[in-house]
């Protein structure tokens, strides 16, 4: 070789070589835990989705800078099938295998508890949902997970005052599903009735169950003047909304939480007019028409789980913390920056602000504003905006 | 008030409705075990195809209602034929390499099905909007037509197999595959007729339960639930077995559900079956093995 070459050879090798810190980027893997298989895929598919459209305008914008380095984020999806013993195994694959540092779900209290008792002991951040008081409220104070969606305890209250002020309703007839979750917290939403004076009748049908006409009608002849569909998974109340008008209820149908007014009305069709629901998100806020058009670019004209923009907001919370904690090692760095987080808008439920002291002993639950919508046209229209005291 | 004759005609109602789509999720699961033994785990598949189909041709290529009702059998059981040549017919006569085999056929089904329809539930419009009043008694006018489809297609079913040549030969190989091999059935075209047949089957009534109910790709796991119940309280593979044990499982839950409740009706239709497994093991219209 030439003196030449070999003097450009070098000049060449030491440009590329100044120029790699620039392209390299290291690689920062995400857990995500929900149902990929069984009832609960919709809810696992809202996990996934929300937390593929984070990690995608993180990816998209350059990477996350952390420190001085920036990360390109890869999420590892792994199925719970909406069970403890799928959460347990899914937790311990992200945790010992893939060496994940932060989680994004699951749904459901029975994968939630079990994945904590993997994730906690361990300092891995969970960013999770389920409505077991347990959750939160334990021995270790949920000293590495926090809560991105309201549970009956925090919007319930304000709920039931906004019904009884607002429905004027006598008798409340409740389907309730024969599970654990059912069995746990119909007897607390049967209480809170009580107390505001509305008399109840509740049963319970078994989860998967399509035919509600029997139920619906030993309701009616009991003398019920509304019908609260608070326990129910998405399709199946929408059936109950339709059988329900179907053999000529014509009072109120409401649901005082699950909030799932798209599927409902894909569901029960023009049967679903009038209808009244408990609802997370304001979908006429733009930014929020934003996160619709991107979850539509990417996936399709179907309906988008309510769950979606709950996971999207819990992982770009994470993102946030993890840039002002200036570490991707460090989770209890972390965690205390997700503590401290309050005020940050990710952008779909306004400022963050965490509650939770008084009912879990930790202020690790995320405080949203929610709506009561009533379905005019086939659409969910706003009738009033309520906050967790 | 829960006995009043309002309340006691809506459980008539409610009843018959349930009862003619359960016997038609249960014919054709009877028919492919009576004829092939094969037990079709993925049998409510089949029905979720139907339902799909519908929802296809009716809610978004707007063909009128009748038209893509009678069309959506054959959309399923004719490109079906080729999950008959690649699957089913390894398992005829092997009743329970079949259940192994169609169980994993029933997930693939299931999950093939989720990638290209994704989770959520989706409505096939009423064909029929409204409802009839007797008396105080309502019924939906879509669950009327329902029950007037199951018993055409009962009737024709009935037909074809009681006073057909076509009939006649599956009802000869479902006694006894050889002898009726012997005497010129060509079983293997015979075998294929009815797997036609029980597809179509199962997918009308999938396109009607979606339509009465909603269209997913997790929708097959109830009619094959079902269809189980229904043919265990008739017998595996009578077909009177399987209009008695849907009418029986119908009016269980319409009349339990509405007047004990969901848990009740659940609980009393276990019961019944496993009584009658104890106690007549071939079902109430079957005959012993």
């Amino acid at each position: 070789m030439t003196n030449f070459k070999m003097k450009a050879t070098l000049a060449a090798l030491l440009l590329a070589g100044s120029m790699l810190p620039a392209f390299a980027q290291e690689t920062l893997k995400i857990g995500a835990i929900g149902s990929l298989s069984g009832g609960g895929t919709a809810w696992g598919l809202a996990i996934q989705r929300g937390a593929e459209l984070a990690v995608d305008e993180v990816n998209k914008a350059g990477g996350l800078k952390v420190g001085d380095k920036t990360y390109k984020v890869e999420l590892l999806m792994r199925d719970d099938q909406y069970t403890g013993q799928g959460g347990k195994t899914a937790a311990e694959r992200l945790v010992f295998q893939d060496k994940v540092k932060f989680i994004v779900g699951p749904i459901g209290s029975n994968p939630v508890l079990s994945t904590v008792q993997v994730t906690t002991p361990e300092k891995v951040l969970l960013m999770s949902n389920g409505f077991a008081p347990a959750i939160l409220k334990n021995d270790h104070k949920a000293s590495y997970n926090f809560r991105f969606t309201l549970t009956n305890v925090e919007y319930a209250p304000n709920m039931m005052k906004w019904v009884k002020d607002n429905l004027k309703l006598k008798k409340v007839g409740i389907l309730v599903p024969n599970d654990a979750i059912g069995q746990q917290v119909a007897p607390a939403l049967v209480k809170l009735y009580k107390e505001s004076g509305i008399d109840t009748i509740a049963d319970f049908y078994e989860r998967g169950s399509k035919e509600f006409s029997p139920l619906i009608t030993r309701m009616m002849a009991a003398g019920v003047d509304g019908f609260d569909l608070n326990f129910n998974a998405p399709g199946e109340a929408g059936l109950m909304v339709k059988q329900a008008r179907q053999i000529g209820f014509d009072k109120t149908i409401f649901q005082m939480g699950g909030p799932s007014v798209p599927e409902i009305v894909e569901v029960a069709g023009k049967q679903a007019e009038g209808f009244i629901s408990y609802e997370m998100v304001d979908f006429d806020q733009p930014s929020v028409v934003a996160f619709v058009k991107a979850y539509e670019a990417k996936y399709g004209k179907g309906i988008m789980n309510s769950q979606t923009p709950a996971f999207y907001n819990a992982t770009k919370i994470l993102f946030e913390a993890i840039r002002r904690a200036g570490t991707v090692d460090d989770t209890t760095k972390v965690r205390d920056q997700v503590e401290k987080i309050a005020g940050y808008d990710a952008g779909i439920y306004g400022p963050v602000r965490w509650t939770g002291m008084a009912n879990y002993g930790v202020d690790h639950q995320l405080a949203l504003p929610f709506y009561v919508v009533e379905v005019k046209d086939g659409k969910a229209v706003r009738r009033a905006t309520l906050q967790v005291d | 008030m829960l006995t009043s004759p309002i309340v006691l005609g809506q459980i008539v109602v409610n009843g018959l409705s349930l009862s003619s789509i359960y016997i038609l999720v249960a014919l054709g699961f009877t028919l492919l075990f009576g004829i092939m033994r094969v037990v079709n785990f993925a049998h409510g598949e089949f029905a979720m195809l139907g339902g799909f189909s519908l929802y296809y041709l009716y809610a978004v290529f707007k063909l009128p209602w009748l038209l893509a009702i009678v069309l959506v059998p054959f959309m399923v059981a004719l490109p079906a034929l080729l999950l008959e040549w690649l699957v089913f017919r390894w398992f005829y006569q092997k009743m329970f390499q079949s259940m192994i085999g169609l169980l994993g056929l029933n997930m693939a089904m299931i999950y093939t099905a989720l990638i290209a329809w994704d989770a959520f539930e989706r409505n096939i419009p009423a064909a029929f909007d409204g409802i009839v009043r007797f008396g105080g008694i309502i019924a939906p006018i879509d669950r009327l037509v329902t029950i007037g489809i199951s018993l055409l297609a009962l009737a024709g079913f009935y037909l074809l197999m009681v006073h057909t040549r076509w009939g006649l030969a599956m009802r000869a190989a479902a006694q006894d595959v050889d002898i009726a091999a012997t005497q010129g059935i060509d079983t293997r075209r015979i075998y294929k007729l009815a797997f036609v047949v029980a597809i179509g089957l199962a997918a009308l009534a999938g396109a009607l339960y979606g339509q009465i109910y909603s269209v997913s790709p997790f929708m097959g796991e109830r009619p094959l639930f079902v269809a189980f119940v229904v043919v265990i309280l008739g017998g595996m593979g009578s077909i009177p077995g399987a209009a008695l044990g849907g009418v029986l499982l119908g009016f269980t839950e319409s009349l339990l559900g509405t007047l004990y409740g969901g848990s009740v009706a659940a609980y009393a239709s276990f019961g019944i079956v496993i009584l009658l497994l104890i106690f007549r093991p071939w079902g109430l219209l079957g005959k012993p093995e």
